[in-house]
């Protein structure tokens, strides 16, 4: 009983502890989410705030999903925003940390410096980077395309942020620039949590470069990569800010995304309704993913690791 | 003893600080144009003469103008007098987001009245006046006459075709641009509009019973746009008009200082811009810009007649004072010394304009070549939401992102939904 009671007292406690923030949960994502969940059934538009808009059942949902333009938004979010960046980030993440950690470095004396510079571009708000980068590419007396047309690789100014050819790169490579840092620096701090001895141990059973690698260095990184990947996908899958601040998702609808497009169809067209269906249906297909990736390799990685 | 005193001394500071508090009304404007110093001098003006109110000079861009108002008046914020275009008004009324003017001309009225004003028809919203229209200008074309020389033309292009033509032979001979363009979005909507405008067609139109219908047909946008498209696949134009969203753009409008482009449609703001800059940059040159109509099509050339307005927010809690910045602001002798590269919105002081002689064709256009947004603005389609369609398309449509006959399908598939709204 006295057991019992103490628990229950330990329940109370735990609750009253968690109480303001489930209270800052509830008010601050709960509700806003319920909003724009029944929003997303209204055909509300800007101009109705006051008002409220009129119920249409499944409509926006089926605008979106039947429109000619989603399957270049769901393409465009998916693999250009998504799986590019998120592969291209990961790896080069991964090579900067083992470069950063080698001893190469070290002997160089340059491990400080070279961890320093690696932060510079982690350390630049995204507004900034776009901004920054935007300039670099301007057609006319951006520094990229003077030195280009300098040392005469090109004949005629490239309009990057305009150009279909030349425009998802160059996305990504803003994304890329900026966000790298963030996976090198945690998967920097894993390796150097590996003991020694186990490469020392495989290199003396006559364990290859890339057989240590694969086989020992890769296996400790797995938990933190795994949680990497997921957050990675999760944060640019959601993100608005390099496409819209780059290329206001064009030239015409090109770069699209559907971060994107909820806002411009909220914001700039003023369709709240139709904009919510968008969110509601961005939120579906992440939580969908979450669950899959965690049950299929996240979860069980880490259990292994843990195990 | 000494403590008495300061407590009093304390005390009587706080009281002359509410009353000062009490008796001092706070507005704030919100400008949208580059001449934030100049109307900064302005407020002053209205400061020296209306003591006890202070004017809090706001910014912000026209891009974002119109959703930032909607926005901050449901809930009860934003600034008192708002900057806006003429072609918002109507949507501003609409939303609850203007405090209908009516009530507050009693407070000052103007001199020749509401029927002084240009573009009224805008500025209405259910028989009542929710705006003042505080200038007027329309687009029109620039010429760098230097450029047209260099490639051997010694005409203007007067048609759509003529324009192409004149284009190609710059090019050939001289390698620099002859006709540019928006392609971006928004403001390429207007490019869109003034080659169907001029072809007889418009995207909304009055149907003759009351109504409102679509005014073109998808061979008439599929020649608008592959008439443009034209520019970009024979590279007459630089890939990066596509990322130019206003006319405002200095990438759009160095060449034309550079004497590296020939033609241009922009509206008198950025032509007197130009004027300067050319000035300014070719000091012992002659004046090599100059104005002419926009190009014709199938009948005569058209632009719109644009402009700027001020509104007064719902959510204000000043009306009067906020009434009174508004007159001041569009008295002539301010517009005159604070907004002079803008024109009056008024009859009587458009007549009294007197336009330089580089600014002639641009006097013709805005006498005889413009037309109201009319229909557009009447309708049911929102008219931002028009104009953002018909810009997306139409740079998808040039980029070739999608052909010009699925971006002409596009458009009247969406135009249709807002109208049936």
């Amino acid at each position: 009983m006295k057991t019992y009671s103490a628990q229950a007292q330990e329940r109370f406690s735990a609750f009253f502890m968690l109480f303001p923030t489930f209270f800052v949960i509830i008010s601050f994502y709960f509700y806003p989410a319920l909003y724009n969940l029944e929003l997303s059934f209204t055909d509300m538009e800007f101009t109705q705030l006051r008002t409220g808009g009129d119920w249409v059942g499944f409509e926006n949902y089926i605008e979106f999903f039947t429109s000619n333009d989603s399957f270049n938004v769901a393409f465009n979010t998916v693999f250009w925003l998504t799986a590019v960046s998120v592969t291209l980030r990961l790896f080069l993440g991964l090579l900067f940390a083992l470069l950063l950690n080698s001893k190469m470095l070290s002997s160089l004396k340059l491990s400080t410096l070279s961890r320093l510079f690696l932060l510079v571009p982690w350390a630049t708000p995204p507004v900034v980077s776009v901004i920054a980068w935007r300039w670099m590419l301007e057609p006319i007396g951006g520094p990229v395309n003077e030195f280009l047309l300098y040392t005469g690789i090109i004949s005629e100014a490239i309009s990057f942020t305009a150009d279909l050819a030349t425009v998802w790169p160059t996305i990504v490579t803003i994304m890329v620039w900026n966000t790298t840092p963030l996976v090198a620096v945690s998967l920097l701090a894993s390796l150097q949590t590996i003991p020694d001895d186990q490469i020392e141990a495989a290199s003396l059973d006559g364990a290859t470069r890339w057989q240590q690698f694969r086989f020992v260095t890769l296996p400790y990184l797995m938990p933190t990569l795994s949680v990497l990947c997921l957050m990675s996908i999760i944060w640019t899958f959601n993100n608005f800010i390099y496409v819209w601040l780059t290329t206001l998702a064009g030239p015409g609808t090109y770069t699209n995304v559907m971060a994107t497009e909820v806002y411009m169809k909220a914001f700039v067209d003023l369709r709240l309704g139709y904009s919510s269906a968008v969110g509601v249906s961005m939120a579906i297909i992440l939580a969908a993913f979450g669950a899959l990736y965690f049950r299929v390799v996240g979860l069980s990685r880490m259990q292994d690791k843990v195990g | 003893m000494l403590e008495k005193s300061l407590k009093l001394a304390l005390a009587g500071l706080l009281l002359s600080s509410t009353v000062s508090m009490a008796a001092e009304i706070n507005l704030q404007f919100r400008f949208n144009d580059p001449q934030h110093k100049e109307m900064r001098m302005a407020l002053d003006e209205f400061e020296a003469a209306n003591p006890g109110i202070k004017v809090d000079l706001k910014r912000i861009a026209w891009k974002d103008a119109r959703d930032q108002l909607i926005r901050e008046s449901a809930v009860g914020q934003g600034p008192d007098v708002v900057h806006s275009a003429f072609v918002w008004v109507q949507e501003f009324a609409q939303s609850g987001s203007l405090i209908p003017l009516e009530k507050l001309v009693g407070y000052s009225p103007f001199k020749h009245g509401f029927e002084d004003f240009v573009a009224n028809d805008l500025t209405y919203f259910e028989g009542k006046p929710y705006g003042v229209p505080w200038t007027a200008d329309t687009w029109s074309m620039i010429y760098n006459n230097n450029v047209m020389r260099e490639a051997g033309i010694t005409s203007k292009p007067t048609t759509w075709d003529e324009v192409l033509a004149a284009s190609r032979i710059i090019k050939e001979k001289t390698g620099k641009i002859g006709y540019s363009f928006i392609g971006g979005v928004p403001e390429s909507a207007f490019m869109v509009n003034y080659f169907l405008w001029s072809n007889g067609s418009t995207i909304v139109d009055d149907d003759g019973k009351g109504g409102f219908k679509i005014g073109t047909t998808k061979e008439q946008l599929v020649e608008a746009m592959e008439y443009y498209k034209t520019y970009l696949d024979e590279g007459l134009v630089p890939k990066s008009i596509l990322s130019q969203s206003t006319a405002h753009d200095p990438s759009g409008l160095q060449p034309i200082l550079d004497d590296k482009q020939a033609m241009a449609i922009v509206p008198i703001a950025v032509i007197r811009g130009l004027v300067e800059g050319y000035k300014a940059s070719h000091p012992d040159k002659p004046m090599a810009l100059d104005t002419g109509l926009t190009p014709q099509g199938r009948t005569k050339g058209l632009t719109h007649l644009g402009g700027r307005t001020l509104v007064i927010n719902s959510a204000t809690k000043h009306p009067k004072e906020a009434w009174l910045l508004l007159k001041h602001l569009i008295s002539p002798a301010i517009m005159t010394k604070y907004y002079g590269n803008q024109m009056p919105a008024t009859k009587s002081g458009l007549a009294a304009i007197k336009f330089a002689s580089h600014e002639q064709g641009f006097a013709n256009q805005f006498a005889n070549h413009t037309r109201s947004w009319g229909p557009y603005s009447r309708g049911p389609a929102p008219i931002g939401q028009i104009r953002n369609v018909l810009a997306r398309s139409f740079a998808a449509a040039i980029s070739g992102q999608k052909s010009p006959e699925d971006a002409a399908e596009s458009i009247l598939k969406d135009i249709a939904r807002m109208m049936d709204k």
